[in-house]
C-alpha cells in the first residue's frame, strides 16, 4: 500500500514536470496555431543552465530564475524563426521548430558537451502516511500547481491574457481592433520557453539532462497535450498527470523497459480516437 | 476625414480595387452599394490598415474603427471583454460609456459572445468598434442576416451619433434602401470600380441603380 | 529543344553515375552508396509530402524495417536475395498496417505519430531478444547472388544505383498517371480532392506504403553492405535529415530529391573531413551537422518553400530565356 503511493506521489510529480511542458504546448499552439517541437529544448537550455550557474558557486534561486530567463529567451528567438516571417503556414512553422531544436543541440553541445548533467535540487525526503517521498518532488507538485493558477488568472482575468486568447479565438479580429497578432506570437512563445524552462529547472535534479533529452520531454508533453486537443490547459494538466503516474506505476511494478511506449501508445489511441471524431474540415482550417 | 485617392489592392495577380477614389468628409454619412465580390470588404479592410494598397493613397484624419462583415466578435470571450479589447488602441477599457449608448450590452456583460443572437452580436461589434473612441466608422453590411426590425434600431444608434457626437460614417451596404435613407450622399462600387456616386435622391432615381438595387433589394 | 537538353543531361548523368564506382576509392564509396541510399528514402518522403502533404517524421522507421528483415532472413539462412525483395515488402506492408489507423491523422497529429512509431519500433528493438538487444544484429553475410558475392564495395554502389534508377522510374510513372495528377490536388487541399471524387484515403495510404517500400529497399542494401544494423544506426535525427533532403531539393520533384539528398550528404562530408582535422574539438563533427542540419532547413523552409534547386533553376532559367512565367 505504502509503496502504491509512493509510486502514486512520484507520479504526480513526474506529471507535474510534463504538465508544465505540455502548457507551453498549448499556451504557442492556442496563439499561433503552431506545434512548438522545440519545447523540450527550452527545458533542457533551463536545466543546462542551472547546473553550470550552480557550478559556478552562484546560489540557488538566483541561479533558477537565471536559467528560466534563459529558456524563455530560447523561446523568443525560437518565436522569431518560426512566426516572424509573415505568411509562413503552421506546418512551415512546425518544420522550422524542429529545425530551432537541432541547431540548439549544435549549441548545446558546444557549450556544456554531450554528457548529461545534473543538479543539485531540495534534498531530503518527507514520509506522508507512510509514504517516503523526495522533497523534490514535493517541490515539483507546488511549482507546477502555482504555475497552473498563474496561467489561469493571467489568461482569465489581464487585459494582456485576454488580448492572447483574443488571437487564438478569431485572429482577423484581434488585427480589426488592433492587436498585433505577431507580437502577441511571440510574447507566447516566451511564455512557452518560461513554463518550459521552469519545468528543466525542476526536472534537472531527479533526472541528469543532456542535449537530446529534449526528444524524450516533447514527446510526453505532446502526449499530455493532445488529450486537450492542444488548445485547453486543463485537460491538458488531468492528461499530464495521468501519463506521469501510468509511466511510474508501469516502471514500480517492474515494467520499467516500456515506460515511454506506455506514453507513446497512449498518444496514438487518443489521437486516432479523436481525429475519429473530429471532421475534416476543422482539422485543415485550423 | 476619410480620402481615398486612385486606390489599387490586389491579391496576388487578381485585382480587387482599380483606381477607387472616393471621400467622405467630416461628420458626413455616406453610403457604398455594390453586389457580392464588388470589393467592398476589400476597401473596408484596406481602410482599417489591415490590407497595403498596391498604390494610390488612404488618408484617415482622425481614429478609424471597423465594424467587419460577419460582427468577427471573440465567441470564447464574454460581452465585457469583447468590449474591453475593443479598448486596445485608445487605452479605454471601461466598458460603461458603451453600456449608456447601448444599455442592452450592459444587461449580456457576461454572457458568452458565442452564444448570442445575430442581432446581439452585431450590436456588441458596433459596442466594440465605440470602445476606440474612433473618429470615423466603417460599417461593413450592418443589415446582413439581421431582422428589419434589429436593423432599424441599430441604424437609429448611428444615426444619433452621427447627429450628437458629429461621427463620421461610411456605411457599406447591399441594402440600397437602407443606405439612401440614413445617407445624404452614396457610391456604387462594381467590380472593384467605382461606377457612379453623387446625391442619394438622384441615384435612387437612375433607372440602373433603381433596377440593380431598389428593384429586388431585401430589406 | 528543351527536351534534348533534358534527354542530353539524363544520359550524362547516368554515365557519370556508372563511371564514378570505377575511379572512386573506397571511403568515396562509401560516400556514394550512402548517398545514393538517403536519395531513395528522400525520394519517397518527397513524393509523400509534396504529393499527399504529409509530413513523417519517421521515415527512419521503415529505413530500420528494411534493414533488419533482411539482416535477420540473412543470419537464418535464407539467400540473401530473398532478403533484398522481403525489405521493401516488409516496410510496405507495415506502412500498409500502420497506416489505417495513422493516417487519419494530418499535420503535426501524423507527424508526432510517426516520430512515435519510430521511437517504438527502436525502443522495441534495443529490448527484443531476436533483434539483438542494444548490440543489434552482426555478421550478415555478404550480398550474392547464386554462386556470385558482392565482395567490393564497388559492386554495392552499382546495387545501391540500380535500385535508386527503380525508384526514379516507378515515381515517375505514379507522377505522370492519372491518379497520380488527381495526388497533385492532394497536398493542397483534402476536401477540395474529396468532393473532386479522388479516393483520398486510399491514395494516401498507397503514397505512404510506397516511401515505406522505397526506404525498406534502401534498409535493405545497407544492411549487407555494412554487415550489422542495431537501433542506433536509426536515430530520429535520419528521419529529419530525410526531410532536410527533400525540403533543399523541392517537395514532389523526382531529381530535386537526389540533388538535394547528395548536397546535403556531400556538404556534411565536407564538413566532417573539415572537422576531423587535427587541431578541431572532439565534438566539432557532430555539432557542424547538426548545425548545417537545422540551418540549411529553417531557410530554406523560410525562404526558398519551393526547395533549393526549383529556386536555382528557375533563377538560371529566367536569365537564360528572359521571359518569366507571368
Amino acid at each position: 500500500m505504502s509503496a502504491f503511493l509512493t509510486y502514486l506521489l512520484n507520479g504526480l510529480a513526474v506529471g507535474s514536470a510534463i504538465a508544465l511542458i505540455a502548457s507551453g504546448l498549448v499556451v504557442i499552439h492556442r496563439v499561433t496555431g503552431v506545434v512548438n517541437f522545440a519545447q523540450g529544448t527550452f527545458a533542457v537550455v533551463a536545466g543546462l543552465c542551472t547546473s553550470s550557474l550552480l557550478g559556478l558557486g552562484v546560489p540557488h534561486g538566483v541561479s533558477e530564475v537565471a536559467a528560466v530567463l534563459a529558456a524563455a529567451l530560447a523561446g523568443l528567438l525560437t518565436g522569431l524563426a518560426a512566426v516572424g516571417r509573415p505568411g509562413t503556414s503552421p506546418l512551415s512553422s512546425l518544420i522550422v521548430t524542429l529545425g530551432v531544436g537541432v541547431l540548439a543541440y549544435a549549441v548545446e553541445i558546444v557549450l556544456w558537451g554531450d554528457q548529461p548533467r545534473s543538479a543539485p535540487g531540495l534534498a531530503g525526503s518527507v514520509t506522508l502516511a507512510g509514504a517516503r517521498i523526495q522533497t523534490q518532488h514535493l517541490l515539483v507538485i507546488g511549482v507546477a500547481a502555482a504555475a497552473f493558477a498563474l496561467l489561469a488568472l493571467f489568461f482569465g482575468r489581464t487585459y494582456l491574457g485576454k488580448a492572447l486568447t483574443a488571437c487564438a479565438s478569431n485572429p482577423y479580429a484581434a488585427r480589426v481592433v488592433g492587436i498585433d497578432v505577431r507580437r502577441m506570437g511571440l510574447l507566447a512563445f516566451a511564455l512557452g520557453g518560461l513554463l518550459g524552462g521552469i519545468a528543466g529547472v525542476l526536472v534537472t535534479p531527479l533526472r541528469p539532462i543532456s542535449f537530446d533529452t529534449d526528444v524524450t520531454l516533447i514527446v510526453n508533453g505532446f502526449a499530455a497535450a493532445v488529450f486537450g486537443a492542444l488548445t485547453r490547459p486543463v485537460v491538458t494538466l488531468a492528461g499530464a498527470l495521468l501519463l506521469g503516474v501510468a509511466e511510474t506505476m508501469a516502471a514500480g511494478y517492474g515494467y520499467g523497459a516500456h515506460q515511454l511506449e506506455v506514453a507513446l501508445g497512449l498518444m496514438l489511441v487518443v489521437m486516432i480516437v479523436q481525429a475519429g471524431r473530429r471532421p475534416a474540415i476543422s482539422q485543415e482550417s485550423a | 476625414m476619410i480620402d481615398v485617392q486612385d486606390l489599387v489592392v490586389s491579391y496576388g495577380t487578381a485585382t480587387a480595387l482599380e483606381h477607387v477614389t472616393l471621400t467622405v468628409g467630416k461628420g458626413e454619412m455616406v453610403a457604398l452599394l455594390g453586389p457580392n465580390g464588388a470589393g467592398k470588404s476589400t476597401l473596408a479592410n484596406t481602410l482599417a490598415g489591415l490590407i497595403r494598397p498596391a498604390s494610390g493613397t488612404v488618408r484617415v484624419g482622425g481614429r478609424l474603427a471597423l465594424i467587419p462583415e460577419g460582427r468577427q466578435l471573440f465567441p470564447d470571450l464574454t460581452v465585457a471583454d469583447n468590449l474591453a479589447l475593443g479598448g486596445w488602441r485608445s487605452g479605454q477599457r471601461d466598458p460603461s460609456p458603451v453600456y449608456e449608448l447601448l444599455p442592452r450590452l450592459a444587461e449580456l456583460a457576461s454572457r458568452r459572445a458565442g452564444v448570442l443572437s445575430g442581432g446581439e452580436q452585431q450590436m456588441v461589434a458596433f459596442g466594440r468598434a465605440m470602445m476606440s473612441r474612433p473618429d470615423a466608422l466603417v460599417v461593413d453590411e450592418l443589415s446582413l442576416g439581421l431582422a428589419p426590425a434589429v436593423t432599424a434600431d441599430l441604424a437609429a444608434h448611428l444615426a444619433e451619433l452621427n447627429r450628437t457626437q458629429g461621427l463620421t460614417v461610411l456605411l457599406i451596404e447591399q441594402n440600397a434602401r437602407l443606405a439612401f435613407e440614413l445617407c445624404r450622399r452614396a457610391y456604387v462600387l462594381e467590380s472593384g470600380r467605382v461606377v457612379t456616386g453623387g446625391d442619394s435622391a438622384e441615384l435612387a432615381g437612375d433607372p440602373r441603380v433603381a433596377s440593380a438595387y431598389l428593384g429586388g433589394a431585401i430589406t | 529543344m528543351t527536351r534534348r537538353l533534358g534527354l542530353a543531361a539524363g544520359l550524362l548523368v547516368a554515365a557519370v553515375t556508372l563511371a564514378l564506382p570505377a575511379v572512386l576509392d573506397d571511403s568515396a564509396l562509401a560516400v556514394y552508396i550512402l548517398l545514393g541510399l538517403a536519395a531513395m528514402v528522400t525520394v519517397g518522403v518527397s513524393l509523400l509530402m509534396g504529393y499527399a502533404g504529409q509530413v513523417s517524421l519517421g521515415q527512419g522507421a521503415f529505413y530500420a524495417i528494411g534493414a533488419y528483415t533482411a539482416a535477420l532472413l540473412a543470419l537464418n539462412g535464407a539467400p540473401p536475395l530473398l532478403g533484398l525483395v522481403a525489405a521493401p515488402v516488409a516496410a510496405a506492408l507495415s506502412a500498409l498496417l500502420i497506416g489505417v489507423p495513422l493516417l487519419r491523422l494530418r499535420g503535426h497529429h501524423l507527424a508526432f505519430a510517426t516520430l512515435a512509431m519510430q521511437l517504438i519500433l527502436l525502443s522495441l528493438a534495443g529490448q527484443l531478444d531476436f533483434t539483438g538487444g542494444d548490440i543489434g544484429l552482426q555478421g550478415i553475410p555478404q550480398f550474392s547472388v547464386g554462386a556470385f558475392e558482392a565482395s567490393s564495395a564497388s559492386v554495392y554502389a552499382y546495387l545501391t544505383w540500380a535500385g535508386l534508377a527503380l525508384v526514379m522510374l516507378i515515381t515517375h510513372n505514379v507522377i505522370t498517371s492519372r491518379p497520380g495528377r488527381a495526388l497533385r490536388a492532394l497536398a493542397t487541399s483534402e476536401i477540395a480532392a474529396a468532393s473532386a471524387g479522388i479516393p483520398v484515403g486510399r491514395y494516401k495510404l498507397v503514397v505512404f506504403a510506397l516511401s515505406a517500400t522505397f526506404a525498406g529497399l534502401a534498409g535493405g542494401i545497407y544492411c549487407f553492405y555494412t554487415g550489422y544494423v542495431a537501433p542506433g544506426s536509426f536515430p530520429v535525427l535520419i528521419s529529419i535529415q530525410y526531410i532536410v533532403m527533400a525540403v533543399v531539393g523541392g517537395l514532389g520533384t523526382i531529381w530535386g530529391a537526389v540533388a538535394g539528398a547528395a548536397a546535403i550528404t556531400l556538404l556534411v562530408q565536407g564538413l566532417d573531413r573539415l572537422a576531423s582535422l587535427p587541431g578541431m574539438p572532439s565534438y566539432a563533427p557532430s555539432v557542424l551537422s547538426y548545425a548545417v542540419y537545422a540551418l540549411v532547413l529553417i531557410v530554406v523552409v523560410l525562404f526558398m518553400p519551393h526547395g533549393l534547386v526549383p529556386a536555382v533553376s528557375r533563377r538560371l532559367s529566367r536569365r537564360r530565356a528572359e521571359v518569366p512565367y507571368r
